[in-house]
């Protein structure tokens, strides 16, 4: 037994001062090289390389994935939320900065990043990118300038996911799991029991 | 994992909002629509989804104190592993929904020092010790199960921000469930020792497992403000039914006796009685089960459990030896880290 559970603390009075807060930044995944950065959640963090290791060590393992995207929150602009998709625009133009364009297809879901678009301004890159990838089809538009973003792609990494990682995922246990209860029921009450895992736990 | 839809407490009505702006979000709400950030929102919502969303956010990272002291004395290096990513898992929920805390108006340091100076609340069943190795597996196998069932609700709720988290987590919750199970059907399969320990920790565990959905709802509970406006989907009595009527059955199958025990101050069972309640009634399909002791439940909220100071402090000693990090951080003051 360690220790360290036994000890029994002690404070009296406040905490030291606090430091605030650190930046937050936004953490997308890439599924496969190539394709679209989806929105995995959050992280607090001082720099980008911080950020990167974190985005790397917690989503970029929670997953099967290729590859991290990170942003800092306030580097990001979204569309105004109406209750209804975004219609096609007609803001062309492909003059200013590179942006990084996401999509949401509908409240509550994730951002997906869609492509680029040229715009001067964070307003100008909404309104293309909503004339480029919206189709009526997304309730909102979010955009990053493209030299606001940082990645980590497995290509660019010594050792990162080279090891079996199947203790960390649901299907790593399934045949098991499933071999193990074979000893207690039999296969007809598996089979329910199967059936009440997905609907009751995945 | 968290048994956050539970610390929704009576919210105040909404005097001085706009009327007609109420009654186009309570009818956004009724349709369906997800609520995003930016949106308008009464401000009983706004403190409400705060509210639950920090005890959840607290309790991700309370919760990673029982299991973390077990990563050391882990039985093989796959548990190790395993226990060690769930550890960090468990950490990496509380990060995101501090972060869904946030954006609803406070800081996240002024969440973590409010939860160590006790201000605010984590889920009760983080303050019962784990003695074994058996308790781990209980921990993982029922109130990851709990918790699961809990968040799949939550995410069919109406905040954006907290459904994409929900849908994240729950993802990641699916993986602690299934190695918990894994557990128990390993030490179940073992040897006498390993299954009476199994049995031991199950005593421990059971009681906590029903009360972690929280207490029997209040009449009308669905037409309060909680319900209505979707912060949480089913009261918590539904819950600890489908709750029971998927793991008693299973406990029993394994060989496990489903017990009412009585517990000494420090959350040792003293003694156990077979739950005679505990059979499925064939009209409903519903399986009975003893009341947890209610009386414990609230002892142990306002903070007489037999965990509870040692967590809190646990949890204060790291917040402040991680300050000298927190300032390098944020302001480059870089000082001598303090003697643990």
């Amino acid at each position: 037994m360690s220790k360290r559970r036994h000890i029994t603390y002690e404070f009296d009075g406040d905490l030291p001062e606090g430091t605030g807060d650190d930046a937050h930044w936004v953490v997308y995944t890439r599924k496969n090289a190539g394709g679209p950065a989806r929105w995995a959640g959050y992280l607090d963090a001082v720099d980008v390389d911080l950020a990167l290791q974190y985005s790397r060590e917690h989503y970029g393992l929670d997953e099967a994935c290729v590859g991290t995207l990170i942003h800092r929150h306030d580097a990001m602009t979204d569309s105004e939320y109406g209750l209804e998709p975004l219609s096609p625009a007609s803001a062309k133009g492909d003059d200013g900065e590179p942006w990084v364009v996401f999509v949401q297809k509908g409240r509550g879901n994730i951002h997906i990043e869609a492509g680029l678009v040229h715009a001067p301004n964070a307003r100008t890159a909404i309104a293309r990118g909503i004339a480029s990838f919206a189709g009526g089809k997304v309730t909102n538009v979010r955009v990053v300038l493209q030299a606001d973003c940082h990645e980590a792609m497995q290509e660019d990494l010594a050792i990162w996911r080279e090891h079996d990682l199947s203790y960390k995922y649901a299907r790593g246990y399934s045949k098991d799991v499933r071999a193990k209860w074979r000893t207690f029921r039999d296969e007809a009450d598996l089979e329910g029991y199967r059936a009440g895992d997905i609907k009751e736990h995945f | 994992m968290s048994g956050a839809a539970n610390p929704v407490q009576p919210m105040c009505p909404c005097e001085g909002e706009d009327p007609e702006k109420l009654a186009q979000f309570e009818q956004r709400i009724a349709e369906g629509v997800h609520i995003e950030p930016g949106d308008w929102m009464p401000e009983a919502y706004r403190q409400g989804m705060l509210r639950m969303a920090e005890h959840h956010a607290n309790s991700e990272i309370i919760g990673a104190l029982p299991e973390g002291e077990w990563i050391t004395r882990a039985p093989s290096l796959r548990r190790k592993l395993a226990l060690t990513a769930k550890v960090q898992d468990e950490v990496g929920h509380g990060q995101m929904l501090y972060r869904v805390s946030q954006e609803l108006g406070k800081s996240r340091d002024d969440m973590l020092r409010d939860l160590v100076m006790g201000k605010t609340k984590y889920h009760n069943c983080f303050n019962y010790p784990a003695p074994t190795w058996g308790d781990i597996a209980m921990i993982q196998w029922l109130i990851d199960g709990a918790a699961i069932m809990n968040q799949k609700t939550l995410a069919d709720g109406a905040y954006g921000p907290y459904v994409r988290t929900m849908n994240r987590i729950n993802m990641e919750e699916a993986f602690h469930f299934k190695s918990g199970e894994d557990m128990v059907l390993t030490l179940m399969s073992g040897t006498k020792l390993q299954k009476q320990m199994t049995q031991d920790a199950f005593d421990r565990w059971w009681a906590v497992s029903l009360m972690f959905f929280g207490p029997h709802d209040k009449p009308g509970a669905e037409t309060m403000p909680a319900m209505r406006w979707r912060m949480k989907i089913e009261k918590n009595d539904s819950l600890r039914q489908r709750f029971v009527n998927r793991f008693a059955p299973a406990a029993k199958d394994l060989g496990l006796i489903i017990n009412v025990c009585a517990k000494d101050e420090h959350g040792y069972v003293t003694s156990v009685r077979e739950d005679e309640q505990c059979v499925r009634d064939e009209a409903t399909g519903n399986w009975g089960f003893t009341d947890p002791d209610w009386d414990e439940f609230f002892r142990v909220i306002r903070g007489n459990g037999p965990c509870n100071a040692h967590r809190l402090n646990l949890r204060r000693f790291s917040h402040e030896q991680g300050d000298w990090v927190r300032r390098a951080g944020a302001h480059g003051t870089i000082t001598t880290p303090p003697a643990a």
